[in-house]
């Protein structure tokens, strides 16, 4: 950065956790008038200590508070973790139970897509329509989820050997037609948002993030395919279905907070497009394999990693013998994308307007960095 | 015994300095008394007269361009944003209070406002704290005065002032949002409070330009001549790159959805309001349609015909009145609705409109007028 002419008069601002865009966290600014310095992220205001829960829990019963570290995003963190257990027990699973994996996988990243969408456009200022129109359309998705599991929030539907139940008989139509409805919405999306002359003057070239730069800060999901890294654990290491499914790694050369927006615009076109393939595709047999209630894993360890909508997630699990994981380490994508949000004034300059922006190009989950 | 009458004169002289105000007193009061029994007797007939007399003024303070216009219009439109915003929201709305209309809602979040406690922060200025929101809707509503409705129905005619006086009452109004975003001792409101600053000085440099466009179209500083000029076309037709900035200034001046960066929500909490509580949070949300509602006024007058319009409530008057509220209405619906589709602007890039986009404009503007002026065009 070059140096400026005169040295700054910061001020510090507290944003947050008492703020309308906040979140469960406080952000730290140095400004200077409308420039901002420095940003400090001061996270920890909601941890629950859910690494230390699950080693005083037996595996199956450590499904349940894993799910709570992204509530728009239990299939996807919840995979992470009952694949890590599956590998620890060597348990086979099923062709079929992978399949209906990936589905519910597919789904609940198109919600949690969908509400990041709802946040960026009302952090640019749109009035909440759009926040309230993404809200509507995610009810098609909960439906969806309430027929297949019988909740429409934390499902708890993935266990080690399989999943809870099978697809309900016509559930393959409903989901055709629920993508066809909602690929007609995102015409609306792409109109009020990428489409609209104020919101791209507001997210386009604020906060570039480099390739070189989101490499080097350990940035993930669709961060660092906006800053056109083409990484996704989905390709890279395929796991549940997703070897057999036909899905294209979303990137954008931009490298701003609008390339993010659009990555998620663009992930949900393949997202949708997987949920039609494995509607068509699914192939029959069992669901689930038996697995008895206790088990005891051999001492060892393991590391599964799953493509969670935020990001790469990555759980660790050490097992000493017992019924229960020794120790669980879990690499979660918003923690890894706070660092890169700390360093944005350094890269690029930020003004007090572009704040909630960017935070929200990020697309935190606070719970998720606060295991 | 001459020494003795010379003493007692003296001391008669020195009681006259007693007696004399005593004198003048009994008689103040004498007379202070009987002119207020005579005012209590006659009462009735100096009411009479003095209502006979200043009937047309008082109605015009107490009822149309004056209060009740100005707090029914904020009610109408406070009601207006939020049953018909919801519905771009897919909601409904106020809905309880005053059945499926919501239209007591208003009234329920006033008497809620009037009642709550005002939290006063440690550490402000008192003064500007709690004189700038009272004096806030203060200002806009004084510049009411000046719109005519009517040949009949200005209610302070200045003749050839008018406009230039507009302008000078409603360029005071941005000075307050400086003080009380200063007095509050917060961070948010300071911040707020320059872009207050900064806001309207890019905005009302062209809005004065256009201004001064239309006077010299008209031929007049005056506001009644003004649309009396238009009474054959409406100056938005030859001057329509000066309406399109005048719009976009007002939608500034009243910090309307784009252009609403001092309050922006989702960055500074509320902007220079962020400390205000209870009812002096309500003079501050009163103040925005108080502002929203002068700015508009003086649109019309200026580009949209005034109170010009067919007759067609039989007198003249009615009926210029009705199309001035009729196009006043509008243009407030058209403005409200149109927070549904913008998202806010940076404060750079407002600045960048002011500045490199409205000002050239508008200067643009007066040359052409001038042009037409000067070659008889028009």
């Amino acid at each position: 950065m070059t140096k400026p002419y005169f040295e700054p008069d910061i001020m510090r601002i507290s944003w947050g956790p008492q703020h309308p865009m906040s979140g469960q966290t406080r952000i730290l600014l140095d400004v200077d008038g409308e420039k901002v310095y420095r940003i400090i992220a001061d996270l920890g205001f909601t941890h629950r200590g859910i690494e230390k829960i699950l080693e005083n829990r037996t595996f199956l019963k450590g499904i349940i508070p894993m799910e709570r570290l992204v509530m728009a995003d239990t299939p996807n963190i919840g995979l992470g973790y009952v694949s890590a257990i599956e590998e620890a027990l060597g348990i086979e699973v099923p062709e079929r139970a992978h399949w209906i994996r990936s589905l519910m996988c597919e789904m609940a990243r198109i919600n949690s897509h969908l509400y990041a969408f709802g946040l960026q456009a009302e952090s640019t200022g749109y009035f909440p329509a759009v926040f309230l129109w993404t809200t509507v359309d995610r009810a098609v998705l909960l439906e969806l989820f309430e027929e297949l599991t019988g909740a429409r929030w934390s499902f708890n539907f993935f266990l080690p050997g399989g999943v809870h139940a099978d697809l309900p008989d016509g559930f393959e139509d409903k989901v055709i037609e629920g993508v066809h409805y909602l690929r007609r919405r995102f015409q609306d999306y792409w109109v009020a948002m990428v489409e609209n002359a104020i919101f791209e003057m507001r997210c386009d070239d604020v906060a570039i993030l480099k390739p070189e730069d989101a490499i080097r800060l350990g940035a993930t999901g669709p961060v660092l395919r906006g800053s056109d890294v083409a990484m996704d654990v989905r390709r890279d290491e395929p796991y549940a279905a997703y070897g057999d499914l036909d899905f294209e790694v979303i990137t954008e050369s931009a490298c701003d907070s609008m390339a993010r927006t659009k990555v998620r615009f663009r992930e949900i076109g393949q997202s949708l497009s997987m949920m039609e393939q494995i509607a068509n595709e699914i192939p029959s047999g069992p669901f689930r394999t038996r697995v008895p209630l206790f088990v005891r894993a051999k001492a060892g360890e393991v590391l599964s990693r799953v493509e969670s909508a935020r990001g790469e997630l990555g759980v660790h699990l050490f097992t000493d013998g017992g019924m229960n994981p020794y120790r669980v380490k879990i690499n979660s994508p918003t923690l890894r994308n706070m660092f890169v949000f700390e360093r944005m004034a350094e890269l690029d300059e930020i003004l007090v307007a572009d704040i909630p922006v960017v935070i929200n190009s990020i697309d935190p989950w606070y719970l998720d960095s606060d295991r | 015994m001459e020494k003795m009458n010379a003493l007692f004169t003296l001391w008669e002289y020195c009681l006259t300095f007693v007696y004399l105000p005593l004198d003048l007193i009994s008689k103040w009061v004498t007379d202070m008394f009987n002119l207020s029994m005579d005012i209590l007797w006659n009462l009735p007939s100096y009411s009479i007269r003095f209502l006979t007399f200043n009937a047309k003024p008082l109605l015009q303070v107490l009822i149309f361009p004056g209060l009740a216009f100005i707090l029914v219009f904020a009610i109408i439109a406070v009601w207006f944003e939020r049953k018909f915003l919801a519905r771009a929201m897919l909601r409904v709305g106020p809905y309880y209070c005053g059945k499926r209309s919501g239209v007591l809602q208003v009234f329920a979040d006033f008497i809620k406002l009037f009642m709550k406690e005002i939290i006063i922060p440690e550490d402000i200025d008192w003064f500007f704290f709690v004189m700038m929101p009272v004096l806030l809707p203060t200002i806009p509503a004084l510049s009411l005065i000046l719109i005519p409705f009517d040949q009949n129905w200005v209610l302070w005619d200045v003749g050839s002032l008018s406009l230039p006086m507009f302008f000078a009452i409603a360029g005071l109004a941005p000075l307050i949002p400086i003080f009380a975003g200063w007095a509050s001792n917060n961070k948010y409101t300071y911040i707020g409070a320059f872009r207050v600053a900064y806001m309207y000085i890019s905005a009302e440099i062209p809005l004065v330009l256009c201004g001064a466009a239309v006077a010299i179209m008209a031929g007049s500083f005056d506001l009644l001549k003004i649309v009396e000029a238009q009474r054959n076309m409406w100056f938005a037709i030859p001057q329509f790159i000066g309406f399109v900035i005048f719009f976009l200034g007002i939608m500034i001046e009243a910090e309307r959805t784009p252009f609403d960066i001092p309050v922006a929500e989702v960055e500074l909490v509320l902007g220079w309001r962020t400390e205000f509580s209870g009812i002096l949070f309500g003079f501050t949300m009163m103040a925005e349609y108080v502002m929203f509602q002068a700015w508009t006024l003086l649109f019309i007058t200026l580009y949209l015909g005034g109170f010009n319009g067919p007759n067609i409530l039989g007198s003249t008057m009615y009926s210029h009145i009705f199309w001035f509220l009729l196009k006043f209405a509008v243009l407030v619906a058209i403005i409200i609705l149109l927070r549904c589709v913008f998202p806010r602007l940076r404060m750079d890039q407002m600045l960048r409109l002011g500045w490199f986009y409205l000002t050239p404009l508008a200067v643009l503007n007066l040359i052409i007028v001038l042009a037409m002026k000067l070659w008889g065009i028009y």
